[in-house]
């Protein structure tokens, strides 16, 4: 296994009212490939948004440790200038605010990132050519107005441009037409190849896996991770759902 | 002696909690009222908690109804009973009945109120209905008001409702015309997790005015308040409505909407709409919006290209607003409030044709 | 970080909270009496039939009771002392150099000459109760367009009668007490007269600065856009910190003709010891269009109505705004749109930002009238609160008395949504930046109407009063 990049360990953690992870260990290593699968209401989001340290869910044991240091308190924009992207199942509207003044301003943010405002223009528009996304969004209100897919497109736009050592990719491929899921998947895979960074994929969906090399399988059932296996385990998935691992957890209340 | 022809002027009644201009003329409405002295008299008056209540027309009206009605009328439904026969208070405006009703809904009980105010509107007459509710935790209240008077009567509709925690208030009203009505409801959602829905349905025609004053006080945290007006004002109506949210320091969590749609038929009709939204508080949303206009392109050239004109989509409009109070009168009073505006406005075999079916649809369901 | 923020804050206030001397200034005693009114008048050498004005006005005045069932409190004003004319010792200037150092600078440091050189048609700079500087672009002259100040018009024989003729029609002196007292003490501003067909490809703007501490600003716009002619006219206010009172009550008479065009843009700074009680008021003819743009940042107490009279027939009107209310200040601003004519539309879109303990109350009325047949007018509005000690009120009112008008409103208030906050840090930006970000893109519909220039003291203006008040 490479270096950890990430290390989730002994996560419990939830909302005022009710507790949602288990005790859950993950550990990631830089430039891996994991996906995340479960069913519905799994907890399979709420495990990304703790990573990115969404305020929304309480950690109420258990720390994580990102690039050797320990995140676990730290602010959701602190996570980010580490290198944490969460790419949103349903990305918010800002209205007022046009997504290329945002872009300018979130890539100003990492000295690493920094450069002159001409050469900004050429890599967003770079980008923008590989997503199929035509410069006119660029100009517009963040996210306001935008498709599924577009706003989808611009979650990839702003992974390729950051160039974080991880993304989560929450559901990045659900409720997308065919064309949208084709630019989506090449935009992941080019964050693979150009940025070289980690990759915690949740989904249903085992379509946009078929290009990935991926290197750990993890099933999460009712907020605890109940598996984790090879790559194989997404072809078993696929043909056997849920049902094996449901049952096992059940069993596991039962004993308890 | 009573003087028989003793009146009063009740100024700034209907006054919401936040005003405007003075010149829109706007803020309140001014009546004259009789003044029966009672003085010397000892009637039964309600238990003291009950005068602590907000009143949608304001506390002159409140004095004046509890100076002129002689007995008040108390109600206390138990704690936890399901009352299943509706509290009615019912007003014969020809006779200018004055009517102080307090009801105590304790906590975990349900109970339906119903006010209905008509006559056949040959004499010229004023009439009140006071309406003070207490709804205890958990409480489920729902209150009726029909409202129909004469061309030259007039009715005060007055009612003033407080909320405790997790109770639930439904406000049904039908101002369905007569010289001058008003209504004024306040609602206090004083308790945590309150809700209230109101409902307004009004139709105003001839010279008829009608005024209306909804206030809605959201005190407690994660109340939800949904207020909504519907009419149609015809010939040479005048209406005023001021519909307030009023979303309290403290209110957390709360959610307040209110939304208005008029029809407007006549070519004299005055129509003024005041919608107010009072925030002290971030952590709420409150949200409120307005509709003034005729019958909409669309809905008319649909309506024509099933062949109704104008007017026919017109009177469509104004026969669905008076079958939905016709059907949805929850017992006799109201309903025959109802039935006799509808005759006047729609002629009897119209009226009688709703009626035939609202039987005919409670037949099935019995 | 902190040290950075105060820095910001800094910089920013220093560009309007600066005063000058008024040493060797005219200033008359404070209060209101028919001799400081007749001094006024002798000093301006007017006609009779202003000074006759003024008195009736002064008359209006005492007579007028405040209405007392709405709106902010005024307690704090104390118009006795009030000095109602400070007049700086110079007369007035059409080149920057003859302008005395100290107003110069003032002026300079508010960026108004850069401006003037390169994007404005002309310009006039009221420094307390008198113009200093006026001049206007040859070529616009050239055209016809007078940019004046009233008094200057007045001793003109051409333009006499027509500020005869205009002046105080629009917004009678018995329409609030503050428009009487105004009547009764005004004292510049500026006469614009653009003639049939003219159209100015840049604006023309005027701004006033009050330095004189306790003093009243009561400025006079009078414009005349004739039938066809199009104007842009830019209006700027500001005020250093002073810990007395002090009142602005101007008024704007807009007479916008047939076909015309006219857009009226303002960003309002005033310092927040400052009651600001301004009345504007234009008036439409057939096929003309009003357009207000509106921003209000300062003062301490706001009483704000822009009002537009669609008289003619298919004139429209838009109305673009936004309040910002922070710590101290209770600013009820709106509009006011009386539809006439047949066919007329109008547009209002506010919003306003309350924080720090900051009053917000949007108050509008729409009136259409009987023969408005097919007037359409929408109103929306949206309020943000901050937190949770600060107030935002809407208060909109219609009256419509016509069948076939149209009518809309819809206002919401709230707080910016914890899920927007998060997916911005999720990006890398702070909670501070975050939320800096989301108001200036709440903002943003105002700020693109604004000319360059001002969009980019607005955005400063929002992130001064965003950053200023952390820690």
């Amino acid at each position: 296994m490479a270096d950890t990049l990430l290390d989730v360990s002994g996560i419990s953690a939830g909302t005022e009212d009710k507790p949602i992870l288990h005790d859950v260990n993950l550990k990631v290593g830089a430039g891996e490939t994991h996906v995340l699968m479960g069913p519905n209401g799994a907890g399979k989001s709420t495990l990304g948004h703790v990573i990115m340290g969404d305020p929304t869910y309480k950690v109420t044991s258990g720390t994580i440790t990102f690039n050797g240091q320990d995140i676990t308190e730290l602010s959701p924009d602190k996570r980010s200038l580490a290198g944490v992207f969460l790419s949103y199942q349903a990305p918010v509207e800002v209205p007022g605010v046009p997504l290329y003044s945002f872009l300018r301003s979130i890539s100003q943010m990492r000295p690493e990132l920094k450069c002159t405002a001409r050469e900004f223009r050429r890599r967003v528009g770079a980008i923008a050519d590989e997503l199929n996304l035509d410069q006119s969004f660029l100009m517009r209100e963040l996210n306001v107005g935008f498709s599924g897919g577009e706003k989808k497109k611009i979650e990839m736009l702003q992974l390729l441009l950051l160039q974080p050592k991880l993304a989560i990719l929450d559901e990045t491929d659900s409720g997308l037409d065919v064309d949208a899921l084709a630019t989506v998947s090449h935009g992941i895979q080019r964050y693979r190849e150009t940025v070289g960074g980690a990759l915690i994929m949740i989904t249903h969906n085992t379509r946009i896996l078929e290009r990935l090399t991926v290197d750990r399988t993890h099933v999460m059932v009712k907020g605890h991770l109940v598996a984790e296996g090879p790559a194989s385990l997404i072809d078993d998935i696929d043909k056997n759902g849920f049902e094996r691992f449901e049952s096992q957890a059940a069993g596991e209340g039962d004993a308890r | 002696m009573a003087d028989e022809n003793a009146t009063v002027v009740l100024d700034r009644v209907n006054e919401p909690p936040a005003q405007t201009w003075n010149r829109l003329r706007a803020n309140d409405i001014t009546l004259t009222v009789p003044k029966i002295s009672r003085k010397g008299d000892v009637y039964f008056a309600l238990p003291q908690l009950f005068s602590r209540l907000e009143c949608g027309m304001g506390e002159k009206v409140t004095d004046w109804v509890t100076s002129q009605a002689a007995d008040a009328r108390y109600v206390e439904v138990r704690a936890g009973e399901k009352r299943t026969e509706p509290i009615v208070v019912a007003i014969d405006t020809d006779k200018g009945e004055v009517a102080d009703t307090g009801v105590m809904v304790r906590a975990g009980a349900s109970v339906d109120i119903v006010v209905a105010a008509g006559g056949t509107g040959a004499a010229a007459t004023t009439s009140a209905s006071l309406l003070r509710v207490v709804a205890e935790e958990g409480a489920e209240v729902t209150i009726t008001e029909v409202v129909g008077v004469g061309s030259s009567q007039q009715h005060l509709e007055s009612a003033g409702v407080d909320a405790d925690d997790d109770a639930r208030v439904e406000v049904r009203q039908y101002a369905l015309g007569g010289g001058t009505v008003a209504f004024g409801t306040a609602v206090s959602l004083s308790g945590d997790r309150a809700r209230t829905n109101i409902a307004l349905r009004y139709f105003a025609d001839g010279k008829d005015h009608l005024d209306v004053n909804h206030v809605v006080r959201q005190r407690g945290k994660n109340t939800i308040a949904h207020v909504r007006e519907n009419g149609i004002l015809d010939d040479a109506a005048e209406k005023a409505l001021r519909a307030t949210i009023d979303l309290v320091h403290g209110a957390r969590g709360s959610k307040g909407d209110e939304a208005e749609n008029v029809l407007v038929f006549g070519d004299d009709v005055v129509n003024k709409t005041v919608p107010v939204i009072l925030c002290d508080e971030d952590d709420v949303q409150g949200n409120h919006g307005a509709t003034i206009g005729t019958v909409g392109p669309d809905q008319m050239d649909y309506l024509a290209d099933r062949g109704l004109s104008r007017k026919d989509a017109e009177a469509l409009f104004v026969r669905a607003l008076f079958e939905d109070a016709i059907i949805n009168a929850p017992e006799t009073h109201a309903h025959d409030v109802a039935v006799r505006q509808a005759e006047r406005v729609l002629g009897a075999e119209v009226a009688h044709d709703f009626d035939a079916s609202a039987l005919l649809a409670a037949d099935e369901e019995a | 970080m902190t040290k950075e923020r105060t820095q910001v804050a800094d910089v920013d206030r220093s560009l309007y909270d600066f005063t000058k001397s008024e040493e060797g200034y005219e200033r008359y005693a404070d209060g209101l009496t028919p001799d400081i009114v007749r001094a006024i008048s002798a000093k301006k050498d007017e006609p009779q039939w202003m000074l006759d004005l003024r008195l009736k006005a002064l008359d209006e005045y005492h007579r007028r009771p405040m209405a007392t069932n709405w709106g902010p409190s005024i307690a704090g004003l104390d118009l006795d002392h009030i000095s109602t004319y400070v007049s700086p010792k110079t007369k007035q200037a059409s080149s920057w150099d003859d302008v005395p150092a100290d107003i110069k600078d003032t002026f300079e440091r508010l960026g108004i000459p850069e401006a003037e050189r390169e994007s404005l048609a002309g310009v006039g700079a009221q420094y307390d109760s008198e113009i200093v500087y006026h001049n206007m672009r040859e070529e616009v002259a050239k055209q016809g367009v007078v940019y004046t100040t009233i008094e200057d018009a007045l001793h003109d024989s051409k333009w006499e009668p027509v500020v005869h003729e205009y002046f105080g029609t629009l917004i009678p002196m018995t329409d609030h007490k503050f428009a009487a007292l105004h009547y009764a003490v005004w004292s510049g501003g500026s006469f614009v007269y653009v003639p049939e067909g003219v159209s100015l490809d840049y604006p023309l703007q005027s701004y006033f600065r009050l330095n004189a501490q306790g003093a009243g600003q009561f400025e006079h716009t009078l414009i005349i856009v004739e039938p066809g002619a199009n104007l842009h006219f830019i209006e700027g206010c500001s005020a250093p910190k002073y810990y007395e009172a002090n009142l602005h009550a101007g008024a704007v008479e807009l007479f916008v003709k047939d076909g015309a065009r006219l857009r009226y843009s303002t960003i309002e700074n005033w310092s927040k010891n400052m009651y600001n009680l301004n009345t504007k008021r234009a008036t439409v003819g057939a096929d003309a269009k009003m357009e207000w743009v509106s921003g209000s940042f300062g003062s301490h107490v706001s009483y704000l109505y822009p009002t537009t009279i669609l008289a003619g027939d298919r004139s429209s009107c838009e109305f673009t705004g936004i309040t910002f209310s922070g710590a101290t200040q209770d600013l009820d601003t709106g509009c006011k749109v009386i539809l006439n004519g047949r066919d007329t539309t109008a547009s209002v879109s506010t919003k306003s930002i309350s924080k720090d303990g900051g009053i917000n109350t949007f108050r509008s009325s729409v009136v259409v009238g009987r023969h408005a047949d097919n007037a359409r007018c929408t109103v929306s509005c949206q309020s943000l609160m901050l937190d949770n000690i600060s107030r935002s009120d809407t208060i909109p009112a219609m009256d419509v008395r016509n069948p076939t008008a149209s009518v809309g409103h819809e206002a919401t208030i709230g707080r910016i949504s914890d899920d927007t906050i998060l997916y911005l840090m999720s990006r890398g930006c702070s909670e501070q930046e975050a939320r800096t970000l989301v108001v200036n893109g709440f903002a943003n519909p105002v700020s693109k109407e604004l000319p360059m220039e001002y969009a980019v003291e607005m955005n400063n203006l929002i992130k001064l009063e965003m950053e200023g008040a952390i820690g």
